[in-house]
């Protein structure tokens, strides 16, 4: 994946490709320290695939003047995509490059009828449990208290459909798990509204309320009309045909009891 | 501004659909999600730009069995909560028109 590029010139840039959720990157600069950073932060998910999203960090753009498809700036970091190219500029460190890309793959996830949610998610028998609450609300716990399962991610979920089913995948983004996630994929067993509670209860949520629950918690960045009409419009899907629960649970293992199988 | 003359249509900027028999609306602005109940769901559907408080308030009559008069006070009800919500807008009165 660490294939060094070609020296236009400037400083020698080196490109590397990594796939999260079947969206296949292509991540081009010449900061050497950067490089290192992200190579190792994507170790798990490297991989080439075709027709890769080419990515160029603080790079000399050829297509100044291309209108931008999607632009969002985030502590001095921008992300600025058009049809031709997609430029991260600005970008000082591996902080900021994951940020970017996290905003980069919400947008283009909906496209591809998927989306990113604040959720950790387990895989137990081959089937994803997928964990969802805000920040404080216990994904890392529940990734924690799995010892029977694959964790895929504790923090940031990427959810697809495709051959006719809702799919989870790992993601690179980690929360405090610090595991570095799971880069493989399991068919989506239910999605959890996750409540620190005394005693472990599991209850049936309806699509609507379960659609409540979700939006808070789904990483999206585009302003742009038929970006969210395309979202919710994906949303809706996800939480007609997923089943939802609300979790209540107690801070050890016995809450996968309560849990469908 | 909701008297029953005016011509009702829908925020252009919102994003909605049907989710488990409700009407699910959301403002891209803020992701604020509002939900619509089955007579409100009703009026969304039919509020076009061409319809005023008095058309809605006959549909309304029609499909639910209900008096005019209360099937007008509930729909000037819902349309004042819908505009309150920036759900609705009035669609502007051109020249000459005599609503």
């Amino acid at each position: 994946m660490n294939a060094p590029d070609a020296n236009s010139g400037g400083a020698r840039k080196q490109q590397f490709e990594l796939s999260i959720g079947c969206v296949p990157f292509r991540l081009q600069m010449s900061d050497r320290q950067l490089f290192r950073a992200a190579a190792s932060r994507y170790a798990a998910f490297a991989e080439a695939a075709a027709q890769p999203i080419h990515i160029t960090l603080n790079g000399y753009s050829k297509s100044e003047s291309q209108p931008a498809e999607f632009n969002y700036e985030f502590e001095g970091a921008a992300l600025r995509a058009s049809s031709r190219e997609t430029r991260f500029d600005g970008v000082r460190n591996e902080y900021a490059l994951d940020s970017l890309l996290r905003v980069l793959l919400s947008w283009k996830l909906a496209t591809r009828h998927g989306f990113l949610l604040h959720a950790a998610t387990v895989v137990r028998a081959g089937k994803a449990y997928v964990f969802t609450g805000r920040s404080g609300a216990g994904k890392s716990t529940v990734a924690s208290l799995s010892p029977a399962g694959t964790v895929l991610t504790d923090e940031i979920s990427l959810l697809r459909f495709e051959n006719s089913e809702w799919r989870a995948y790992g993601t690179p983004f980690w929360g405090e798990f610090r595991a570095a996630g799971s880069n493989t994929s399991a068919p989506v067993r239910g999605l959890f509204r996750i409540v620190q509670a005394a005693e472990n209860r599991l209850t049936t949520l309806r699509p609507v309320v379960m659609l409540r629950a979700l939006l808070p918690n789904v990483l999206f960045f585009s302003p742009e009309f038929e970006a969210n009409r395309r979202l919710l419009d994906i949303l809706g899907h996800a939480v007609d045909s997923i089943s939802g629960y609300q979790l209540a649970f107690r801070k050890d293992t016995a809450f996968w009891e309560v849990l469908p199988e | 501004m909701n008297t029953p003359s005016v011509l009702w249509q829908k925020n252009p900027a919102l994003a909605w659909r049907e989710i488990d028999e409700a009407t699910v609306i959301i403002s891209p602005n803020d992701s604020v999600m509002h939900e619509l109940n089955d007579t409100g769901s009703f009026l969304w559907k039919n509020i076009d730009g061409h319809r005023s408080a008095t058309d809605l308030a006959s549909l309304l009559a029609d499909s639910y069995e209900v008096t005019s008069d209360v099937a007008l006070a509930d729909t000037q009800s819902l349309l004042e909560e819908m505009f309150s919500r920036k759900l609705l807008m009035p669609v502007p009165a051109t020249d000459g028109e005599s609503r």
